[in-house]
């Protein structure tokens, strides 16, 4: 064997941008999913439905959970596979820093889960639906602050180094605590938005739902551009070169998306304010994405990574994609048909 | 090394065996289990049988529970440990083949969608759609094997692909097929094992015979499967090679692994035979978890199996478990394997010790290494480095130059009892001498095993055997004799001991 001639991985087997494209796109359907899961939960201990958990919305809502729980895992896998193509080497380190918090997330979101189900299938009455989603959202919060802490390292290899050299046994967990803090929080009113949206579109037929899902998404939209802004004006020295990036436009239309979304949902535009806020949040997404190209600047630059494409194997993928989507869409649309059928 | 090394008191090799066993286990029932559904309720339904309607219904709660609130994030547990664990085999994976993993993520989306729609379906669906939705939710399923066999049997056995660095010849590799069907028959002997045990429970006599017959006979046809999958798997041109066998007979892992699938199969078959087709009565909740644990016992030892003739590869020819680059590896007489590693802590010996040895050994406790050397001496230890590659166990030779190796030797002698043999163990004699050759000779050299050195002595007198004690040119791979002089004669004698061994 020649072992001089081995293939060399550290290349990536597509174009940058294209990598980037469907991260930023799965990331963004990972989050509106996430949103209306945990924004969701958010909005329906903040709604205080009349009757509580026994309100035939919030009990709709409590019927949902495991599913959007599945959607948000399952659309949440694609995004963090395509950031480790890329930055596999800022954060593989960060996860191993933080170790254990970092194992603990799949835990905490299988317990999470296992709670939503509870929550959804018990009969013992709201007080026990009550307990299983707070356990629920507890797992998730744990989840939630673990990955803004763990990205936020990612972003910072000085930093990594710092703290491993005072750990190593990955008991690192929330260092650095103005570097995520305003990035969780940005991130925890971005999902309440998403889950007042969500719990005013489910309840739209209910005047106090749909009343109390409107209020949540307006002050989540106004919270969650407060954050954004003070995140924003925590970035430091990152911030001049952040503002001559194209994070800057991305950041400008999302806000706007995000704007126009609030009149449209008042008026009852659904559709319409749905896809101002997808634009909305894919808006930050793309936002977020520069911010760390532009923190990594000199440690590591994701544009000198070779390139050796495998097209023939990704145009299988966008073929199993398109099928795959076709059969989603039959699925859901004979489901439904099926449900339409017995209201009739 | 650009990854900072997770030192946690836990070994990565329990940590990583719990998870993956589990998951692997409840996944290839996710596919099984599916399948078994959508035929069991075709027949059910042509049938009107009722009873095995409702027992269905009940198993599908069941199955999606266990898949998708198990199955599904104890996979997604697994893809976060190997990256803490592998951090560089996990890249190296993932940049061959994301597009394939991409594709699974598509088929895991119609999975999960299916499996919901299923489950809730069951009373909201025509029986067409309805089955019609289990038939995709199994072929989903199914298709992620396809995918995800590709990646783990290349780890195994990346063939072409050493030499192409294609996707293709890395993801049909020469263990893909055998694989493929091996694992397609675990999953349908998962899901009649498990259809036994949860129809265990139900309540109505002649349904439950009925059903448990019909679900064991399926477990056995799964049986049969995987047999001959493993059949097909153990005699495929590569495993015959060389680097494997050689790993199964200087391992006994590998060897127990294979004994335990064996036995494990033995239950199942009887087990299905007299408790599922012959009599059904006799299948409760607790035979059926018995059958359970047997076809975890079975599969895990398979998967074992399949990790341990890797050893000490985590991508066999091409990159080592503790993460180096075979090529890397080579070049390490005259490179610094300390300065390529990007976190260090401040002490060489101990990231020495972690890049080198730790993804598979610690010093106390998981695969010890301090049992190996307690008794010996720094100069022993650090021979011993040189000579990693020949030992008995499959190791990875020692990436760093000679300086690195004094080092890391150093380092673990001061962490190790290094007081000679017979005053730790109060032995004397040919006792001793036979504790110093185990000690000192027994990593290479195994009487009527690997390097069997007996022949070699046979005519050798004391001062012979002296002379090769201390002969430096002897190999660069063997330490000279560093014990004490009681040692050194104890050995000898033991030595020469086989001669009159051999006369007698």
């Amino acid at each position: 064997m020649i072992f001089l001639a081995l293939p060399d991985y550290d290349v990536l087997p597509a174009p940058l941008w294209l990598v980037t494209l469907l991260h930023v796109l799965t990331l963004t359907l990972h989050f509106a999913a996430m949103g209306c899961l945990f924004g969701g939960m958010l909005a329906l201990f903040a709604a205080r439905l009349p009757g509580g958990l026994e309100n035939p919305n919030a009990r709709k809502l409590v019927k949902l959970f495991p599913t959007l729980m599945a959607a948000t895992v399952t659309l949440g896998v694609a995004p963090l596979l395509f950031a480790q193509l890329v930055y596999g080497k800022v954060l593989y380190s960060a996860a191993i820093v933080s170790g254990w918090f970092w194992l603990g997330v799949p835990l905490a979101a299988m317990l999470a889960y296992a709670c939503l189900y509870a929550a959804a299938f018990t009969k013992r009455g709201p007080a026990r639906v009550r307990v299983w989603l707070l356990l629920a959202l507890a797992g998730l919060v744990f989840v939630s602050v673990t990955y803004s802490s763990v990205f936020s390292l990612a972003e910072r290899p000085e930093a990594q180094k710092t703290h491993y050299a005072g750990d190593t046994s990955g008991m690192v967990w929330l260092p650095d605590v103005g570097a995520w803090i305003f990035r969780w929080l940005h991130m925890l009113t971005g999902a309440l938005t998403v889950g007042g949206f969500f719990l005013g579109v489910l309840g739209r037929k209910d005047e106090a739902a749909w009343s109390k899902g409107k209020l949540l998404f307006t002050l989540g939209t106004g919270a969650a551009f407060v954050t954004g802004m003070i995140y924003l004006l925590t970035l430091g020295d990152v911030l001049a070169p952040f503002m001559r990036s194209a994070g800057i436009y991305s950041l400008t239309v999302g806000i706007l998306a995000a704007v126009v979304a609030v009149p449209l949902y008042l008026m009852r535009k659904l559709v319409g304010a749905g896809v101002a806020l997808g634009l909305g949040v894919m808006g930050m997404v793309h936002a977020r994405h520069v911010v760390r190209d532009v923190r990594l600047e000199g440690h590591f630059d994701a544009k000198a990574i070779g390139v050796d494409p495998q097209w023939a194997v990704f145009a299988l993928f966008a073929v199993c994609l398109v099928i795959a989507l076709g059969a989603v869409a039959w699925m859901l649309r004979i489901f439904f048909k099926a449900d339409a059928e017995q209201a009739a | 090394m650009p990854y900072p090394f997770w030192e946690t008191d836990v070994g990565y090799g329990p940590l990583m065996a719990v998870i993956a066993v589990l998951h692997v286990f409840v996944s290839h029932f996710a596919i099984g289990g599916g399948l078994y559904l959508v035929v069991a309720e075709r027949a059910a339904r042509a049938g009107a049988d009722l009873q095995r309607l409702a027992f269905l219904e009940r198993l599908s709660k069941f199955f999606v529970l266990l898949s998708l609130v198990f199955g599904a994030l104890s996979g997604v547990m697994i893809w976060f440990i190997v990256g803490l664990l592998s951090p560089a085999g996990t890249e190296a994976l993932i940049r061959t083949f994301v597009w394939g993993w991409a594709i699974e993520w598509v088929f895991f989306i119609v999975e999960i969608l299916a499996a919901i729609l299923y489950y809730y379906g069951w009373k909201r669906l025509s029986a067409r759609r309805h089955m019609a939705i289990g038939w995709i939710y199994f072929v989903a399923a199914w298709l992620s094997l396809v995918v995800i066999n590709g990646i783990v049997t290349f780890m195994l056995t990346p063939g072409a692909w050493l030499e192409t660095g294609e996707f293709w010849d890395g993801f049909f590799n020469p263990t893909y097929w055998p694989s493929l069907v091996m694992r397609t028959g675990i999953c349908i002997l998962l899901g009649g094992v498990f259809a036994v045990f949860v129809a265990g429970g139900h309540a109505d006599r002649p349904s439950r015979l009925r059903i448990v017959r019909g679900a064991a006979l399926w477990g056995i046809a799964g049986l049969l499967i995987s047999a001959a999958g493993w059949l097909y798997y153990e005699n495929v041109d590569v495993l015959s090679q060389k680097a494997f066998v050689d790993v199964a007979e200087r391992l006994v892992l590998p060897t127990m692994a294979v004994e335990y699938m064996l036995i494990a199969g033995a239950i199942l078959a009887g087990g299905l035979l007299v408790t599922g087709v012959f009599a059904p009565g006799l299948q409760r909740r607790p035979v059926g978890f018995v059958l359970l644990i047997a076809a975890l016992m079975g599969f895990g030892a398979f998967e074992f199996y399949r990790e341990s003739v890797r050893k000490p590869f985590v991508i066999h020819g091409y990159m080592y478990a503790n993460g180096l680059r075979v090529d890397r590896v080579e070049a390490g007489a005259e490179e610094s394997l300390l300065e390529s590693i990007a976190y260090r802590t401040g002490d060489d010996g101990r990231d020495l010790f972690n890049y080198s040895c730790r993804s598979c050994h610690e010093l106390e406790g998981y695969r010890a290494i301090k049992p190996f050397f307690d008794g010996t001496d720094k100069d022993y230890i650090t021979g011993a480095l040189a000579g990693l590659h020949a030992m008995r166990a499959p190791m990875p030779p020692f990436a760093g130059n000679a300086e690195e190796r004094a080092k890391l030797g150093a380092w673990v002698a001061e962490r190790v009892d290094t007081r000679p043999l017979h005053e730790i163990h109060r032995l004397e004699g040919l006792a001793l001498g036979r504790r110093v050759f185990e000690m000192r000779c027994g990593s290479c050299h195994v009487r009527g095993g690997h390097g069997d050195v007996t022949e070699t002595f046979e005519d050798f007198e004391a001062e012979d055997i002296d002379e090769v004690l201390s002969d430096v040119e002897m190999s660069e791979e063997m330490p000279v004799f560093s014990g004490d002089d009681k040692e050194r004669k104890a050995l000898i004698d033991y030595i020469l001991s086989w001669q009159a061994e051999a006369a007698r």
